[in-house]
């Protein structure tokens, strides 16, 4: 069994660089606290993401993916936000689709409510949940230049594949603020322009 | 009235005309004859989720990827569902139709009036979430498949077709 206290840890920052550095012209769904880190270091339109449905990040990233094959798409999860939907996990591995990357950060908390634990956070292991669901490929980190060897290996072979980073959790927390009537939700205004760039 | 049952092959071909080029689904006991010609169909693909949560959202990445989905599902599915109708089908303002099936529906019964919960609330809770819905009580009803098409691009929504009885 997994000890996640004992497991090094990266910042979501190096994290994020390593695949900032890879980034072409992916799809790219981001969720949760790594969302806006990701906006900024990789700002794109083809930046998608899953603001208001917690847990729906692999799934959009899926159906994107099966309709594109020829475009890879990368998803940037949660751990608890793919705990949420944790049956995703068998519906992306029978899918298969060989353009999808799922990365999964998991730094063990709830951190944008304030970092309350993940259940079974000090055992939780989503590469060996990958692993058993029948993605293609899994792998973990916890150092970013170790992710920074081996993610270009992973990234040549076909997936799915779910990369698990170990992250240290942030002394943060969002609140929300009000949303004036009237106003067009943030993935109404966000996925139009995408896919009119992925019918170009 | 009494429900009719709808041949699955006719409820395939209206599908088919609607342009459906993939269907998302979570299996319904009530749609298994059309289910089982659908996974045969060489055209149509079909997309199996473990639940109706990730169909919403599947059906809403395959839109932005140029595709032409509908979802499958069960009324059970539809309670289950709620979160992403809301989040991803509404507030994204995705064209989804839905295809739910009214299982265990009594067929002489008006849905509002059916003793099983299931049934019973389905209409209700689309009205609550603003989501049009259409009742297939028989084979004349499936002009509705490819209209719903028509009224969830128009409206930018999701809008629900209900099978009213087991189709056979």
């Amino acid at each position: 069994m997994t000890d996640n206290s004992s497991v090094q840890r990266m910042s979501l920052d190096a994290a994020l660089d390593v695949l900032a550095r890879r980034r072409e012209e992916q799809v790219v769904v981001g969720t949760m606290t790594a969302n806006g880190a990701w906006r900024q270091k990789s700002p794109h339109d083809l930046n998608l993401a899953c603001i208001g449905f917690m847990g729906g990040a692999s799934t959009l990233g899926l159906g994107v993916a099966l309709s594109q094959p020829d475009r890879d798409v990368w998803v940037i999860d949660g751990d608890g936000s793919l705990m949420m939907q944790l049956g995703s996990l068998g519906t992306i591995a029978g899918a298969a689709p060989a353009n999808l990357l799922h990365i999964v950060i998991h730094n063990g908390v709830y951190e944008t409510s304030g970092s309350q634990p993940l259940p079974s956070q000090q055992q939780v292991d989503f590469a060996q949940m990958a692993e058993g669901a029948g993605y293609a490929q899994t792998a973990s980190f916890g150092d970013a230049e170790e992710f920074d060897s081996a993610i270009d290996e992973l990234l040549a072979a076909d997936g799915p594949t779910l990369i698990q980073l170990y992250t240290r959790p942030a002394d943060r927390f969002y609140s929300a603020r009000p949303t004036p009537p009237g106003t067009t939700p943030a993935l109404a205004r966000m996925w139009p322009p995408v896919a009119e760039a992925l019918a170009g | 009235m009494t429900a009719q049952s709808i041949p699955a092959d006719q409820l395939l071909s209206a599908i088919r005309e609607a342009g459906v080029q993939d269907v998302v689904l979570v299996p319904d006991t009530h749609q298994r004859t059309v289910l089982d010609l659908l996974m045969d169909d060489e055209e149509i693909r079909t997309i199996h989720c473990s639940t109706e949560d990730e169909a919403v959202a599947v059906s809403a990445g395959l839109i932005i990827g140029g595709r032409r989905p509908m979802m499958q599902i069960q009324h059970a599915g539809l309670y289950a569902s709620v979160n992403n109708l809301r989040g991803v089908a509404l507030d994204g303002q995705f064209p989804i139709v839905l295809l739910i099936g009214l299982l265990g529906r009594d067929p002489e019964l008006e849905p509002e009036e059916d003793g099983s919960s299931m049934v019973r609330l389905c209409r209700p809770l689309l009205e609550t979430l603003d989501i049009p819905s259409h009742l297939l009580d028989g084979p004349d009803d499936l002009h509705h498949v490819a209209e719903a098409f028509d009224e969830a691009q128009e409206r930018n929504g999701p809008v629900a077709l209900l099978v009213g009885t087991t189709t056979s």
